[in-house]
């Protein structure tokens, strides 16, 4: 055993080996230099943990002015530098007016309550999830501050009524069809809206008591409710209203099996699984010619992809309180046409305000964007929001307003570059109901202007963007939601090539193969003569 | 025992292979792809080079592959299956890298996205002008503090994170200041650069197209900027890097 070990042939190998291990070390410490910074944490926040004062309320006051004065302010009046351009507005803890409670409404929330709001964030408002920086310690701190703004709190009963929730009614069609028809006795549509996408007859008039204008919730997007998406976090909504807003409580009409009914039906109007956000639309080939007719049999088939929307901040004038959430999409095509579906909340229909209203109003529009041109290699791309200077975009435009179509070209948002074309390729129908559009648009592969205007072929990845505005909100030209560049795709049909290869390959290696035995055995019989 | 000469040599290929993949970790980080790949080419070219010195190894390195391709009349049936079970596996094995390489490959076009440019000439020599004025530092730093949350908030987010309202909205994501890969490795001068001219003004290998960084210069005024870059380092405790650190 140890003789094979020290065998010659093997000591032999060493110098390599040794040769191999120094170039080994040599190169590691390179690699490593890359991936150093990693454990290098802040080091200012653990010194800041051990600097914290031993009183609660001292230590809630640092905290609460490291991080929270921003929005809510230095005074606790939720007029900090943020609060301008968030809607809703920072709370006032000064006020004390809390929204999202298990108490009845008007009353002020528990601790829990609070702890809740902090630790999960309210989403779709400017704030945020604390837990991944606060440490439960720290967040009862920072609840001890703020409370300290508001003597409301001294006159707080020491257990205060809380709703709690009973014996769980499980999700059923039967449940849901009762809950529906509570929604309707209790008179939520007329905030809320028919299908609850807030676009109620009450809902544009609203306000909450600081005279802000609040919108009823869409109750399409439960991933967007401040208080929690599920059933349960429902129930309570409904039976401890929002204080401050004219979001009511209902919780005189309501038991607990029909606190259920009705949080099971407005659970069931949001789809079960949040949607993801899709990066490729993938366009369904059809034989017919594209319906215009957003509510033809075609459309109803085929996964739509679904892109959220900010509001466009990178140019002035800016949208920071953008009304269009999110979009979906589908898309066809045919030998010759390329066409879209379009789906988007929107609380109302607009139109363009008179002179002199009060309210100003515009248009509610849309509008999908190609690059003019394909750049070679497709990786180079017009600038995501409008272009710029040096490669332009082509967007296909509809309005609310005579439900027009029209193309553009833009060149740049900060230059007011875009110009409308005189004549248009695109075509299409579009509707608004129950607080939604439907649209679809089509267009023919290629037009007469090449310059202008995108051309498809199947078989290649066309950056595509979209943009929405709503009018009511006051959304016009840069003011709008916009996405950034994803993809639209039109597979070809398929190679018959792919099937030819292989075996020909596959005959050939074995040719090769059968050759280079047989020479073998030649030479072979060679050497044995 | 002796072992021939090709057992031994891919022995020591395979564990040195071993070695780097699972020994290595045990004391440093894991090796990237790359560099195992590397590695293994150079030990691979050593172990051949070795074995083809000497006349005799060499043929003591070949002989035994070649007398398994040609088959010899002694042979027993494992070895009589597996010579069979190799040439149909090679032709098969083309044939399915031929059928993957000639299938339509329906990729979108993504960019290998470079995050820290190397920022053009004009970009160079950025001086903080209150760099110096410690006295007035946290006053500085409030003031950016109010340009940050009316103007950077909604992406960079509230605990500077790069978890704005916005960002689930964007492709190229805001980016985390909070993460020591950001201006925590960067020079004052390259920040107030980026926060200058924004996305738009980043060269063509950082795919200035899907970047939403606003061209800061059009919305606030040099003040402001340098402003809200301070109260950047502030918040999160890092120090920008300097040039002194770097020749240390
Ligand atoms: C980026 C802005 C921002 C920051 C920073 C911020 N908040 Fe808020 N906060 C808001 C907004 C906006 C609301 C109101 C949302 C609404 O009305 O739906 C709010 C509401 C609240 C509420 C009320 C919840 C309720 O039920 O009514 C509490 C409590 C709160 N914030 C605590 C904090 C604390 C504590 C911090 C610091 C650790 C903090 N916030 C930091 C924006 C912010
Ligand atoms: C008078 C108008 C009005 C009526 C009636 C009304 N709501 Fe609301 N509701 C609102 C407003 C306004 C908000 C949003 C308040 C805000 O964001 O500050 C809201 C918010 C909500 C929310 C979101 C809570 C969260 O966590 O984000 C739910 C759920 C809800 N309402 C359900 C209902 C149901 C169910 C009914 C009928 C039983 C109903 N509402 C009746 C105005 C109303
Ligand atoms: C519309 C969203 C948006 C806003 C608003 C925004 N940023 Fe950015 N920012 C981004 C994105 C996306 C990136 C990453 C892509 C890139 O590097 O351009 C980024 C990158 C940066 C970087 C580069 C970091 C690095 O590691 O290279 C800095 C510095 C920066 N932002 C500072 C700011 C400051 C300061 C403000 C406010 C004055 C601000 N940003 C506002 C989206 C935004």
């Amino acid at each position: 055993m140890l003789n094979s070990l020290l065998n010659k042939s093997w000591l032999k190998a060493l110098p390599l080996l040794f040769l191999a291990v120094v170039l080994l070390f040599g190169w590691t410490p390179l690699v490593a230099a890359d991936e150093e910074h990693d454990d290098a944490a802040p080091t200012a926040e653990t010194a800041e943990e051990n600097a914290l004062p031993t009183d609660d309320l001292a230590a809630g006051k640092m905290i609460y002015e490291k991080l929270c004065i921003s929005c809510h302010g230095i005074e606790g009046d939720g007029d900090g530098p943020a609060a301008v351009r968030f809607q809703p507005k920072p709370r006032s803890f000064k006020k004390a007016k809390y929204k999202y409670r298990t108490t009845p409404k008007g009353k002020l929330p528990t601790d829990e309550d609070l702890f809740r709001a902090i630790t999960l964030g309210l989403p779709g408002t400017g704030m945020p999830d604390w837990a991944d920086v606060l440490s439960e310690k720290k967040i009862r701190q920072v609840i001890k501050y703020i409370k300290s703004f508001s003597d409301e709190w001294e006159k707080q009963e020491s257990s205060p009524h809380v709703v709690t929730v009973g014996t769980v009614v499980p999700t059923s069609p039967e449940s849901v069809e009762r809950g529906k028809k509570q929604f309707t006795a209790l008179g939520c549509q007329l905030c809320h809206g028919t299908e609850g996408r807030g676009d109620g007859p009450t809902a544009s008039a609203l306000k909450n008591h600081r005279g802000d204008p609040v919108y009823p919730r869409n109750l399409n997007k439960n991933w967007l409710f401040r208080g929690g998406g599920k059933a349960e976090d429902i129930y309570v909504r409904v039976n401890t209203g929002l204080s401050g807003t004219p979001m009511p409580e209902f919780s005189g009409a309501l038991d607990n099996e029909k606190s259920w009914d009705l949080a099971n039906y407005v659970r069931s109007l949001s789809p079960e699984k949040t949607p993801e956000r899709g990066s490729l639309i993938k366009a369904r080939s059809i034989e017919e010619t594209i319906p215009v007719d957003p509510d033809d049999p075609i459309w109803q088939e085929g996964e739509p992809t679904w892109f959220p929307m900010m509001g466009q901040i990178s140019f002035e004038k800016r949208l920071f309180t953008p009304s269009v959430t999110d979009i979906t999409v589908k898309s066809v095509f045919n030998e010759k046409e390329i066409g879209f579906l379009l789906i988007w909340d929107d609380r109302s229909k607009s139109k363009t305000s008179k002179p002199g209203a009060k309210k100003i109003s515009f248009t509610d529009q849309v509008a999908i964007q190609f690059p003019e041109k394909l750049q070679p290699g497709g990786v180079k791309k017009p600038y995501f929001i409008m272009g710029d200077e040096k490669l332009g975009v082509n967007l296909w435009n509809w309005t609310s307003e005579d439900n027009r179509f029209f193309e553009t070209n833009a060149y740049g948002v900060w230059n007011n570059s875009e110009v409308e074309q005189s004549g248009s390729d695109i075509s299409g129908k579009g509707y608004y109901k129950n607080g939604q559009y439907r649209l679809v648009i089509k267009r023919s592969f290629q037009t007469s202007d090449s310059e202008k205007d995108i051309q498809f072929e199947k078989g290649i990845f066309y950056p595509v963007a979209f943009f929405a505005m709503d009018g009511t909100n006051g959304e016009k030209g840069s003011q709008r939601s916009i996405t950034p560049w994803y993809f639209v795709f039109m597979e070809p049909e398929e190679d018959k090539s792919v099937y030819y290869y292989p075996p020909i390959v596959i005959a050939l290696v074995f040719g090769l193969e059968f050759i280079l035995v047989k020479i073998l055995k030649k030479n072979h019989k060679k050497e044995n003569v | 025992m002796k072992m021939p000469l090709v057992a031994k040599a891919s022995a020591c290929v395979f564990g040195f292979f071993l070695f780097l993949k699972l020994g290595l970790p045990l004391f440093t980080s894991p090796l990237p792809y790359s560099v195992l790949a590397m590695y293994m080419i150079l030990v691979l070219i050593s172990t051949l080079l070795y074995v083809s010195i000497f006349e005799d190894d060499y043929s003591n390195f070949y002989l035994p592959i070649v007398k398994f391709l040609r088959g010899d009349e002694g042979d027993n049936a494992v070895r009589k299956m597996s010579r069979i079970a190799v040439f149909v596996m090679i032709p098969l094995f083309m044939g399915f890298r031929t059928y993957k390489s000639v299938q339509p490959n329906f990729e979108p076009p993504f960019p290998q996205r470079v995050i820290h440019p190397a920022p053009p000439g004009s970009a160079a020599g950025f001086v903080n002008p209150y760099g110096g004025d410690e006295a007035n530092h946290e006053k500085y730093v409030q003031e950016g503090r109010k340009v940050y949350y009316e103007n950077c908030v909604f992406c960079h987010g509230d605990k500077l994170d790069g978890k704005g309202f916005f960002a689930n909205a964007l492709n190229v994501k805001p980016a985390n200041f909070a993460d020591p890969t950001t201006i925590s490795m960067l020079q004052e001068s390259f920040v107030f650069w980026r926060v200058k001219t924004g996305g738009i003004g980043l060269p063509e290998e950082a795919t200035p197209w899907d970047s939403a960084m606003p061209r800061w210069e059009l919305i606030l005024s040099e003040e402001e900027r340098w402003k809200a870059v301070m109260f950047l380092y502030d918040y999160t405790g890092w120090k920008p890097r300097t040039w002194e650190l770097d020749a240390e």
